[in-house]
Formats: C-alpha cells, sequence, structure tokens
C-alpha cells in the first residue's frame, strides 16, 4: 500500500512536471489522485485552500515583496549600490569586492537574484572593465554574488521556510531520541541567517581577491576618496536606514516580521515620494502589481503543497525515507553531505520558492529524525538553493551576465566555477558548525 | 467600450491591488494606533487575513493570464517552439480537470457541508462569505488557462515571460539615473 502511494505520489507529480505542467498543478493532481486512490475525502482540500494560507505570519510576504519593488522603485536600492561603489578605494580587487557588498545590500531587499545581477551589473561590469579587470572575471563575480542576498534578512524564502516548517512538528519518535527541539519561528530564522550570509560573503572576498592578485587587478592610484564616500553616504541615508528600521523593530520585539514589513512600506513611500522625489503612481502602481502574481503564484504552490505535505506525514512517507537514510549511513556528516549535493542538484533546475515549499514536508521530518536542528536546518537549505542562480544549465545570473557584458555563457561559467567551489566550501561548513547558525539567536535570547 | 473590455480583461489585478491597498493601510493603522494609544482593534487583523486570502487567490488567476506560474522546462531545451506549445497545452488539460473538479468541491463544501456557526469571530457573518473567492477565482482562473492557450496556439501571439528581466530596461533607467544624480 505503502510503495503504491509513493509511486502514485511522487511518480505522478515527476511525470506531470516533465511534460511541462506548472510545478502548482503537478503538485495538486498527483496529490488529488492519491486521495482519491485511497479513499479519502477530498473536501480537505477546501478547507486546506482556506487554512494554509490565511495566516497572519505570512502576510509578511506580499508585505516584503511590495516594500522590496516600493523600494526599487523609489531609487533607495540605488543609493545602496553607489555606496557600495565608493568603497572600491585602493585594494586589489577592490571593485570587484564592492560588487560583492552592492550585491549584498541590494540582494537583502530585493529578494531576487537575476534582478540583482541585473541593477548591480549594469552599473559595476561596465565600471570594473573600465579598470581593467577582465570581461569574464566581472561578470562571474557579479553572477556568483547575484544569489546571496536570498540569505540576507529580511529574506523572503526564509519567510517560506518557517511558514512551511511551523506545520511540521518533529516527529514524537525524534523527539523522544533527541530531547525537545527548538520551535521555528521568523524572527529567529532572520538572525540565524546572519552569520552563514556574512560567511559566504567573505569566502567569495577571499576567493575574489586570490584571484585578482593572480590577474593584477589593483584599485585605484588614489587611494580612498573621503569626499567621494561621504557624499554617497549622505545621499544614500535614508535607504541605510531602511534596514535599520526593518530588523531594528523586529529583534527589539517592537514589530513582528509582518508589520515590519508594513512600515517598511510606508517609509519607502514618505522618503520615496517626498525626499528622493522618485516615486510617482504609475510606478506605485506597477509595484503593486507586481506583487499581486508573485504572491498569487507562490501561494497557490503553498495550497498545493500543503496537502501535498500532508499526504506525506499521514502515510508516514518521511519516516520511511530517514529510515531508508539511516540503515546507509547514521553518520551525520555524510548524511549532509548528501542533503547538500541533492539541494544543489535541484536548486539547479527548479525555482527556489517552490523547492522550498515541496521540499520541506519531504526532508524535514528526516531532519529532525537524524537529530538535525530544524533552524539550522532552514539556513543551509536556503544557502545552497541561493547557489542555483550562479551554475548552469538554468543559472538566470549567468544568462544576465551574459547579456550585460557581451561574451558568452561558457565563458561565464568557467570563470564562476571557483566562486561556485568556494561558496560550496562554505555551505559545507556551515553545516558541519552548527553554532554558526544558531549561536546569535541563542545569545539575543531567542 | 474599449476601456470598458480592458478593465474586464484585467479585472482580477484591479480587484487585487486594492485589496493589498486595504490591508497594507489597515496593518498600518493597527501599528500606528497600539504604539501611540496602546489600544488595537479587534477586527482589524482578521479583517485583513481574509481580505489576504482573496488576495492570493485572484493573485493566483492573474499569474496564470500572466502564463506566470513557474514550470520545469529544461528538458524541452532542444525542442522546436511549436512543440513545446502544444505539449504545455496538454499538460494545462489537467490544470483544468483539477480546477474544475475543486470548483465543484468548494462549492459543494460551501453550500452543502458547512456548518451553520462556522462565523467570523469578530464580525460575525458567516464564513461562506470568505470560502465563495474559491470557487470564483478557480472558475476564473481556468477560464485564464484557455484564454492564454488560445492566444498561443489559435493567434499565434507570443506571450512576454513576466520573469524575464528587460536588460534594455535596466540599462536606460540606470543611464537616466545618472544623468539625475550627477
Amino acid at each position: 500500500m505503502e510503495s503504491q502511494i509513493v509511486l502514485i505520489l511522487f511518480g505522478g507529480f515527476l511525470l506531470l512536471l516533465f511534460i511541462g505542467a506548472p510545478i502548482t498543478v503537478a503538485l495538486g493532481v498527483s496529490t488529488l489522485i492519491s486521495f482519491l486512490y485511497l479513499g479519502e475525502n477530498p473536501i480537505k482540500f477546501v478547507q486546506i485552500a482556506f487554512t494554509s494560507v490565511g495566516s497572519f505570519p505570512l502576510m509578511a510576504l506580499p508585505a516584503f515583496i511590495l516594500a522590496g519593488a516600493l523600494m526599487e522603485a523609489a531609487g533607495l536600492s540605488r543609493r545602496l549600490i553607489n555606496v557600495a561603489e565608493s568603497f572600491a578605494g585602493p585594494f586589489t580587487g577592490g571593485m570587484s569586492a564592492a560588487t560583492v557588498f552592492a550585491c549584498l545590500f541590494f540582494g537583502a531587499i530585493s529578494g531576487s537574484g537575476p534582478a540583482t545581477t541585473a541593477a548591480v551589473g549594469m552599473l559595476m561590469i561596465p565600471a570594473m572593465i573600465e579598470r581593467g579587470y577582465g570581461r569574464s572575471f566581472s561578470s562571474a563575480i557579479t553572477a556568483s554574488s547575484g544569489g546571496l542576498g536570498i540569505v540576507i534578512p529580511p529574506s523572503i524564502p526564509l519567510i517560506i521556510f518557517g511558514i512551511a516548517a511551523l506545520g511540521m512538528p518533529p516527529p514524537p519518535a525524534a523527539v523522544e531520541e533527541f530531547g525537545q527541539f527548538q520551535t521555528v519561528s521568523i524572527p529567529k530564522l532572520f538572525i540565524a541567517g546572519f552569520m552563514p550570509a556574512f560567511l559566504i560573503a567573505g569566502s567569495l572576498l577571499i576567493m575574489n581577491y586570490i584571484l585578482a592578485k593572480k590577474h593584477g587587478y589593483k584599485g585605484s592610484s588614489d587611494g580612498w576618496s573621503a569626499r567621494h564616500i561621504w557624499c554617497e553616504l549622505y545621499r544614500g541615508f535614508w535607504a541605510l536606514m531602511a534596514p535599520v528600521v526593518i530588523l531594528g523593530g523586529i529583534y527589539s520585539g517592537f514589530f513582528t516580521p509582518t508589520e515590519a514589513a508594513i512600515v517598511a512600506i510606508f517609509y519607502t513611500l514618505i522618503v520615496g515620494a517626498f525626499i528622493y522625489r522618485e516615486l510617482s503612481w504609475n510606478k506605485l502602481f506597477t509595484a503593486l502589481e507586481t506583487t499581486t502574481w508573485l504572491t498569487g503564484r507562490v501561494l497557490l504552490i503553498m495550497f498545493t503543497a500543503t496537502v501535498f505535505g500532508r499526504l506525506l506525514v499521514e502515510n508516514q512517507i518521511p519516516a520511511v525515507i530517514a529510515n531508508g537514510m539511516l540503515s546507509i549511513t547514521d553518520n551525520i556528516y555524510i548524511i549532509w553531505t548528501l542533503v547538500i549535493f541533492f539541494l544543489l542538484f535541484v536548486g539547479m533546475f527548479m525555482e527556489t520558492l517552490a523547492t522550498i515549499l515541496i521540499l520541506v514536508p519531504v526532508m524535514l521530518p528526516v531532519a529532525y529524525s537524524v537529530g538535525i536542528d530544524p533552524i539550522h536546518f532552514g539556513v543551509v537549505m536556503v544557502c545552497c538553493l541561493g547557489i542555483g542562480f550562479q551554475t548552469p544549465p538554468l543559472g538566470e545570473n549567468l544568462f544576465i551576465a551574459s547579456g550585460i557584458s557581451n561574451i558568452s555563457i561558457e565563458k561565464i561559467s568557467v570563470a564562476a566555477l571557483p566562486f561556485a567551489f568556494i561558496n560550496t566550501v562554505a555551505i559545507f561548513i556551515i553545516a558541519f558548525v552548527p553554532e554558526i547558525a544558531l549561536w546569535l539567536p541563542r545569545f539575543f535570547g531567542y | 467600450m474599449k476601456k470598458f473590455w480592458g478593465i474586464l480583461d484585467n479585472i482580477e489585478s484591479y480587484i487585487c491591488r486594492t485589496l493589498l491597498a486595504i490591508f497594507v493601510c489597515l496593518l498600518m493603522l493597527q501599528v500606528v494606533v497600539r504604539t501611540l494609544f496602546n489600544f488595537s482593534f479587534s477586527w482589524v487583523e482578521e479583517a485583513s487575513i481574509y481580505m489576504f486570502v482573496w488576495f492570493v487567490f485572484f493573485g493566483a488567476s492573474y499569474a496564470a493570464k500572466m502564463a506566470a506560474h513557474n514550470r520545469v522546462t529544461f528538458q524541452f531545451k532542444f525542442l522546436p517552439p511549436r512543440a513545446i506549445k502544444y505539449i504545455e497545452a496538454f499538460a494545462d488539460l489537467f490544470w483544468v480537470f483539477f480546477n474544475v473538479y475543486f470548483v465543484y468541491l468548494s462549492i459543494d463544501f460551501i453550500f452543502n457541508k458547512m456548518n451553520r456557526f462556522q462565523s467570523s469571530q469578530t464580525m460575525g457573518f458567516h464564513l461562506s462569505w470568505v470560502y465563495i473567492v474559491l470557487p470564483i477565482a478557480f472558475s476564473l482562473m481556468t477560464f485564464r488557462v484557455l484564454q492564454v492557450n488560445y492566444k498561443k496556439i489559435i493567434l499565434n501571439e507570443d506571450l512576454r515571460d513576466p520573469d524575464a528581466i528587460d536588460l534594455e530596461e535596466v540599462r536606460a533607467e540606470t543611464a537616466n539615473s545618472e544623468q539625475g544624480t550627477k
């Protein structure tokens, strides 16, 4: 019975994906067929459609998407790039290091890898080439750092992970073996994401330094321009304050993440309309429209992925997977290695948020039953999926970077390999040393 | 008349933008009132969640109209675009079946299975008024799926991928703002 359900559910899902059905349809139809096969009443679909979506914490998703869209429209994001650029200075590889920082800032706000690559690359790739950096190197570093932002809080993938994980309590057998697990919350995930994000950024900077030294990419000879930096900081002041308002509000316990996002929206409206004066009614309507279809499409997957996950758990399929895994090995490091390579692989082919929604019900119970902390697991998962943007065959960042610098994707892919390698190393360190993700939230008393 | 059809063709977009604007403002009102007067309206959270649910399902229908729902397409890389159109249209049949069945389920649930006393906790109306969005939005979504396939196959229109970033546009904007700030 169990193996037949696995075959219908996963087989149906993969088959539908293969013939090009939307991800949400593949999930919904394969689950519906399994329901009918098991003779369960599919009326549950209707209740879950309402309950999976109608939750207050989930409203943080459209609110942050809208805040990000408005920050781009109001010119806040661009000022952040300018601030990062002004710090390039006299270092070896300074300009490309500034690109990494620009991607960090921008990505944290926009939450989209390709959009980050496009906006930062359009400004920084020509600037790097002008200073004598190689075309393929400049494109590769931008494409590689473009995916970074999704780990930096406030991160939309982390919100999605948090909501999906809330519906998945640890199985009793795992609690018996490893003791009580900590509960998942979005603020906790946001804090946990900090140090891993900086570790990955740091690894990129190290690789950047090594390669820049090798190629002889020197900084500008006139040293720091204090005046230039001061100017950009002054211009970007209100943009730099936005993350302070959002994260400060959440960490001080003053706002919930949803409320912080709402406050960020109004903050951006005021700054964009009255201080920077770049926001128009037209841009506001476009931002609202983008939020509409982005949210609608993700949360439709939320609905079908929730029924899919319920069915999995009710039939104890994650337990079967966990037992299968444990029969091969019970070494936690080998399990992490398998998990990371699996996630990197899936991340190459599928959209990030959809991947999280599908894989959380499958993999989180497995993680629980081998004693992995849910917060730690979420952070590693999001880090892995961030790399998918910069690897062929579907690395959208590569396509964008190639469009800006006018050199072939193959050349950029080769130049991006060292960065992908060092990122993977960083992810292994994050996975093997749980304290990197878990220390900061505990320190803040979460 | 043309304008009327334009509005009707983007009806979900108008509904969603209005709902989004209203619940964002409501939540902001709640934050302001709470910080300044240490007071909160009991109905705001519930009302905004219901609006959010409506927003999500109409938004999903709008995403269907824009052909924005994610598919995995790398396996089609070496097929001619004409073939891809037909394969995806075939896959969309499953979508239509699913939606039709789901509309039937939700109508059955709302009119026959719902408890008479299942009503909003702070506002008192019956919850079927919230659930009614499900049959409406999924019917609309089915229409959109058919509409998109009609445009692609019969009218031979090339629908723009909403995820694609128009580099020329970004370039123009970057150049514009460079002039503005310097």
